[in-house]
């Protein structure tokens, strides 16, 4: 176990908001799922009493039968924004003192550096290089997940759950963000702190050697079953990719369908929402981990290989 | 407030509501308290933190006050001291009364001046204006297009001009009331113009007066700079009143050219002040000396320089010294450490061999050279003859081809010449046909030239270790497996590095060496000599220059070459004796062409002698130029063979009773083992530094070290250390270079290897400080446009010496090259290796040390010289003898300098002594027969005994003469400078036996000091132009003559000549 390398890579101030991050998703999610599973029981509350429901409460926790029922922007909202924004200036200028700008050595095409990495927030689309053609990882998945983002208000069916935090009245919605964000930070943190000279994986604590020596090669689906010829190899990708988009679609419906909630907001989508809603969940949500795994787990390249795309 | 919605609630039933009652007044205040903190401490480093060289400034200003005051009055004792002399006493004086005399007439001059600028105060303003709007209306009038409307500008001019101007002018006298006057422009303008004129009249008449006394004034300061150590008072008060008018900001140097931002000087501020201060001087603080070498800055300007560009280091960071220093991970160019700074002076000075200001770096130099690093690692410009002899081959092949091709174009030329249709078609076919004859010939001169040069540099070409061709005629066989294994447990500081070779590495190496050495000619065989008279002559010839003898402590000697104390048991006797007679004398000559070694078949077979020498150098087989004798750069002593046996047999006693080799060694004649060898030889580039058969032109198997400073970190390798070396501090070029000196296989620990793929390099064994500069001189071999164009050092700060310059580089090269320091001085301060022996310790002694080059071409005739060098015995027949001072027992050996060589040292020396090139000899009034009469009384006259120690050619003298002889000084000295050495000897070459003051100064003529004969009453000529002349008359006959008159007792020793210069001295 090198410690010093360990030490190394998180003390760099590049690194800085990435282990803040390891800190601060963590306990806003915790904070935040308390948020919402108070308000569940309350929603169970009042769904037990409708008198109650009917006359004073406030629908947000925390709460008490006499207590006001909405309270007022200014001061109540202003006052701890206005808290909020000093902490945070202050912390602000402590960082900005103790911490220069990681600048680096004048920039030398016939030597670069290694790794070069993107800055933080870059690492993670960097990290899906890996996995795919610089055309598919770099322009395609980024815009799909732009375009999946932009396209959730108009997909989302549900009426409940706006304005406070719950579980119970948008699983499908919390669930789908989830783990869309989980893996955006996970693609930042093995891009981060796993990935050294090379680009190579290095275990947490492994010395980063830009001398080491692996043996990696990697395969391509078609080659596994012994296809050689590019008819075969199309078909066979295609063939993959369709099944692996029909068994996500399928337990991605079945998912999506638990529970009457479910079943009843399903049942206000209509075709076109839903379809939108199944590609983007298959391809972003399930079909990036998937691939990832194949690569990482099974040393697999390429699925799908055509002469004009290769996924 | 909160809208109650459902009043009158049961409110006292539940708590009060967190959002709603609940203060957060304590959590606002810890975080308004927090965030004070953090703007006073963003505040504290804006101000301080952020910028430490705000105090060193304020520090550096109270502790350089203080030092000055301390040196105030101590300055003013020193200048009063200066001032008590009567001279400037009288300087002061006069300056004084020319002051005083100035006094009325500057007082006068003053006043009509301060009248005569206040009048033109107030003619100014007006004047001024009015220029500038009739200037105006010109500009308009010029421009304007139509003629009524220059008209009008023609009449608005005419107004302007007439004014009136009021202006209320003093009278000159500045009694009179002042009147206010009505002027046109004209008028104006004349009045302005005259008062101007008067100006320049006055200020010229004050300048008149003043001249005096500024001219005194000048001679005083210069007469007290020049006897005052440090400054005067009135400069340490200028320093005090910049301390106190000294302004704290950031000091910055910007040169453009350069595209440098040098902000050093806002820590380091006392580095170019005047004073010299150590960190004594400054409370301990060494952060505020000046610079250590005042001579260095004077000649590299910091406002041209800069810092960085010698020293390293991040000119523009001024936020910690580890930034401003460089010392972390992003800045490329770390300061040098304190022990390296030297390395700084060789990106633009990497043409000079000697640095007169970098030792260190020179020595680095010097060890590259010397301990053969050039074999394995080419470095630009060191071993530059290989280099030459292999570019000037590759330019012989070029032009053999071109030829080829011109004649096959000639031929087809002819051919479509014979066949062309008409007349004048097969005219322009011959004419091409006859220009490429022209070519053709002009290739064969070109060839011819070139093939003349690679003869020189052939004989120029040398190898740092021995020719191992001549193994078995030279060597002991069952001594070298015992020399492979240890050189240096052999023979302590040996060029041989000691490589890491295995038992079998090492006989498969004897092997294939013992094999393919030549057998023969075998070396004649010897009779033994008298080893007492060896080692006397060992001793004496000057061998101790280069060689050292005697272990351990008793070690004397030069590093130069080896150590000769065990030669006796690894040497063939008669080899020897060839080798001290002649080093040069090579068993076969080799054939580059043929690459093999040409033997006496080879010569037979053409019908010829088997002779090789500079005039049968060319190869009977294909008349390429031949390597003719052994590339080393020992010298012939020109000892006789008596000589040679003697001291041959000397060093054949050296030895150690009790060493112990292998007795069977039989494995040595095994072909099967030769071969594995010769591939080991050929791993370990053993051909670098040794002539080897079938390896000759074996090429260079390291990395070339002419940029290694410059090298990307990541291209070092490190193995399996660099984490160890990141831990500990040393991942540096310096960390790597230092500890790759000190075990070459330092980087291969922990690998695993095949045996062929280890770190070949061998173990130097170098001593801490030769490590320490040769490491310096790595660090400095750098690639400056490599460092990009942020730091890239502009083409004009490198030094390209031109002219003079360049001849001493150029000379330094061949200096360093044969060692000519071991026996003679040629830089200031410089002591030669014989000088510090401690046979030349004894006074009789020290006048046979040969003679100091210091201002050698200033005293000989530049064709002379040329003549002594290539052949120092200067004649064809007497050759046991030094051509010069045959009186010394050191022998000026013969080096058999190629003409290169001997061009390249004369211009040395010319350039070292300032001599103009080329030199024209001044013509010498021939002297009448009066004259020729004095001169000779004077000569051997009992005052001026000058043959008592200068060689006359004379058998009894000469062997007590410490001088050289007179009949050489027509060809060899030049006049003036005979005439400068005969009025001041020790100025010239200190310590030498020639009596200073032989002359005194009468007018403006020298006279000799002693009592002059009678014949030189009525003399008004200069004695030492007359001894001149004659000195340069003298023939043969003349010498005769004056030997016959002077008695020169053969007891007349060196002791007596002391005396007698002793008594004639003056001074």
């Amino acid at each position: 176990m090198d410690w010093a390398q360990l030490w190394h890579i998180v003390s760099l101030p590049d690194n800085l908001p990435i282990v803040a991050l390891a800190v601060l998703v963590p306990f806003y999610a915790w904070y935040g799922l308390r948020q919402a599973r108070k308000t569940d029981q309350l929603i169970g509350t009042l769904e037990a009493n409708p008198e109650m429901a009917a006359t004073h409460h406030r629908k947000v926790h925390p709460w008490q039968p006499a207590w006001a029922r909405e309270v007022q922007v200014w001061p109540y909202l202003l006052r701890i924004e206005f808290l909020a924004a000093v902490i945070v200036t202050a912390v602000l200028l402590v960082w900005s003192i103790t911490l220069d700008a990681p600048l680096e050595e004048p920039a030398n095409p016939n030597h670069t550096m290694n790794p070069s990495k993107a800055p933080w927030y870059f690492v993670g689309l960097q990290e899906m290089l890996v996995y795919f053609d610089p055309w598919f990882a770099g322009v395609v998945l980024p815009t799909l997940i732009i375009i999946g983002l932009m396209a959730f208000p108009y997909i989302d069916a549900n009426p409940l759950g706006v304005g406070y935090y719950t579980i119970r009245q948008r699983t499908v919605a919390l669930a789908s963000f989830g783990i869309g964000f989980l893996m955006w930070l996970t693609l930042i943190f093995i891009g981060t702190f796993i990935r050294g000279p090379g680009w190579m994986w290095f275990s947490p604590g492994r010395t980063w050697d830009h001398t080491r020596v692996v043996y990696e090669t990697n395969r391509n689906l078609p080659d596994l079953f012994g296809i050689t010829g590019p008819w075969g190899k199309a078909i066979l990708g295609i063939i993959a990719v369709g099944a692996f988009y029909a068994v996500a679609g399928w337990a991605s419906h079945k998912l999506v369908t638990r529970g009457s909630l479910n079943q009843k907001i399903y049942e206000r989508t209509n075709l076109l929402q839903y379809a939108t809603f199944q590609f983007f969940a298959i391809t972003i949500l399930a079909g990036l981990p998937a691939k990832m795994l194949l690569r990482l787990l099974f040393r697999i390249k390429y699925v799908l290989i055509t002469p004009w795309v290769n996924i | 407030m909160a809208r109650d919605v459902n009043p009158g609630a049961d409110r006292q039933s539940t708590g009060p509501d967190p959002i709603v009652d609940k203060s957060l007044s304590g959590p606002l205040l810890i975080a308004a308290f927090v965030m004070f903190l953090a703007l006073g401490w963003a505040l504290y480093a804006e101000l301080y933190g952020g910028r430490p060289w705000k105090n060193h400034q304020r520090r550096f200003v109270s502790l350089y006050t203080s030092y000055l005051k301390k040196l105030r009055p101590r300055q003013l004792a020193a200048e009063k001291a200066a001032f008590a002399s009567p001279e400037l006493q009288k300087l002061e004086e006069q300056l004084t009364a020319a002051e005083r005399s100035a006094g009325p007439r500057l007082s006068e001059i003053d006043r009509q001046l301060t009248s005569i600028r206040h009048r033109l105060a107030i003619l100014k303003e007006p004047f001024q204006d009015a220029r500038a709007k009739i200037a105006a209306l010109t500009y308009e009038l010029e421009h304007a297009t139509s003629a009524n409307g220059k008209r009008s500008i023609r009449h608005d001019i005419e107004e302007a001009k007439k004014g009136p101007f009021r202006v209320a002018l003093p009278p000159e006298d500045g009694k009179a009331l002042i009147v206010p006057a009505s002027l046109t422009f004209g008028e104006l303008e004349r009045r302005f113009a005259e008062c101007k004129s008067r100006e320049a009249q006055l200020i010229a008449q004050q300048n008149e007066v003043t001249s005096e006394s500024r001219e005194l004034r000048r001679k005083r300061n210069d007469y007290l700079s020049e006897r005052l150590v440090g400054l005067t008072q009135q400069q340490i008060d200028g320093l005090l009143r910049k301390m106190n008018e000294f302004r704290v900001e950031i000091k910055q140097i910007h040169i453009e050219e350069a595209g440098l931002v040098e902000r050093c000087e806002s820590c380091h501020l006392g580095i170019r002040e005047p004073v010299t201060m150590t960190a004594a001087d400054m409370g301990g603080n060494p952060l505020f000396v000046s610079h250590p070498v005042k001579d260095l800055m004077a000649i590299h300007d910091p406002n041209r320089f800069g810092c960085s560009p010698c020293h390293n280091g991040n000119g523009l960071a001024v936020s910690s010294v580890r930034k401003a220093h460089g010392n972390y991970e992003h800045w490329l160019w770390p300061l040098f450490a304190k022990e390296n700074t030297e390395a700084g002076c060789l990106q633009c000075h990497f043409k000079d061999r000697v640095l007169e200001h970098a030792p260190v770096l020179t020595r680095g130099r010097d060890l590259y050279e010397l301990k053969g690093c050039a074999g394995c690692h080419r470095y630009e410009g060191v071993d530059r003859d290989a280099d030459g002899v292999a570019d000037v081959r590759k330019e012989i092949q070029n032009l053999q081809t071109r030829q080829k091709e011109s004649r096959l174009e000639m031929d087809r030329e002819i051919k479509n010449g014979d066949q062309a249709n008409s007349n004048e078609e097969a005219q322009k076919h011959f004419a091409r046909a006859e220009n490429l004859r022209v070519t053709v010939s002009n290739i064969d001169a070109m060839i011819g030239e070139l093939e003349q040069k690679s003869k020189f540099l052939m004989q120029d070409l040398k190898k740092i270790g021995p020719n191992l061709k001549d193994v078995r005629l030279k060597l002991r066989r069952n001594w070298l497996p015992v020399w492979l294994r240890d050189p240096h447990a052999f023979r302590p500081g040996t060029k041989m590095p000691k490589f890491r070779l295995t038992d079998d590495e090492i006989r498969a190496i004897s092997a294939f060496i013992w094999q393919s050495g030549l057998d023969g000619p075998l070396p004649v065989p010897q009779a033994k000599g008298d080893a007492a008279k060896g080692k006397e002559l060992f001793e004496t010839r000057g061998c101790l220059a280069c060689h050292s003898i005697g272990e351990g402590d008793q070690r004397i000697g030069g590093e130069f070459a080896a150590n000769l104390s065990r030669l006796g048991e690894k040497a063939n006797y008669d080899y020897i004796v060839r080798w001290v007679h002649n080093p040069r004398e090579r068993t076969r000559p080799y054939c580059p062409h043929e690459k093999r070694d040409l033997g006496p078949e080879d010569y037979s077979r053409h019908g010829l002698p088997f002779v090789a020498d500079p005039d049968h150098s060319s190869c009977p087989n294909d008349g390429s130029e031949l390597q003719i004798q052994n590339m080393t750069v020992m010298p012939s002593l020109r000892l006789s063979t008596e000589e040679s046996r003697d001291i041959a047999t000397y060093l054949m006693g050296l030895k150690h009773e009790y060493a112990a080799y292998p007795a069977d060694v039989s494995y040595m004649e095994d072909a099967s083992l030769a071969a594995r060898g010769k591939q080991m030889v050929g791993r370990y580039g053993c051909a670098s530094c040794h002539e080897i058969k079938t390896l000759e032109e074996a090429p260079r198997i390291g990395t070339e070290l002419t940029r290694e400073g410059s090298k990307p970190m990541e291209q070092l390798d490190f193995g399996l250390l660099e984490h160890k070396a990141r831990k500990e501090g040393w991942y540096s070029h310096r960390g790597f270079v230092e500890r790759k000196l000190n075990d070459p296989a330092v980087y291969d620990q922990g690998r695993e290897k095949a045996p062929e793929d280890r770190l070949r390099m061998p173990n130097v064994q170098l001593t801490q400080a030769d490590s320490r500069a040769l490491t310096t001189f790595l660090l400095g071999s750098v690639d400056s446009p490599f460092r990009g164009e942020f730091r890239a050092i502009p083409a004009q700060f490198r030094y390209l010496p031109t002219d003079q310059q360049r001849d001493l580089q150029e000379g330094w090269w061949v200096i360093k090259k044969y060692n000519c320091m071991g026996c003679h001085t040629i830089q200031v301060g410089q002591k030669s290796v014989l000088s510090a022996l401690p046979r030349y310790q004894d006074p009789d002694w020290k006048e046979q040390l040969p003679p100091s080059l210091l201002q050698e071409a200033a005293r000989t005739n530049p064709g002379w010289l040329a003549r002594f060098l290539s052949n120092p015995a200067l004649s064809e027949e007497d050759v046991h003898r030094n051509g010069v001072r045959t009186y010394l027992a050191a022998r000026m050996p013969t080096f058999n300098f190629s003409p290169n060589e001997v061009r390249i040292l004369v211009r040395f020396f010319e350039a070292a002594a300032g001599q103009p090139n080329p030199y024209i000899a001044l013509k010498l009034e021939p002297l009448d027969e009066r004259e020729r009469l004095m001169s000779r009384a004077l000569f051997s006259s009992q005052a001026a005994p000058c043959l008592k120690c200068h060689l006359t050619g004379d058998e009894r003298h000469d062997r007590y003469a410490t001088a050289p002889n007179f009949l050489m000084a027509k060809e060899r000295l030049k006049p003036s400078w005979t005439a400068r050495w005969m009025l001041d000897p020790q100025a010239i070459s200190p310590g030498t036996a020639m009596p200073s003051g032989l002359f005194h100064r009468d007018g403006d003529r020298w006279t000799f000091a002693g009592p002059t004969p009678n014949v030189f009453k009525g003399y008004n000529g200069d004695h030492v132009q007359l001894l001149l002349r004659y000195m340069f008359e003298l023939t043969p006959e003349e010498q005769r003559r004056l030997t016959r008159a002077v008695p020169t007792a053969p007891t007349a020793a060196t002791r007596q000549s002391e005396t007698v210069s002793s008594g004639v001295r003056s001074r």
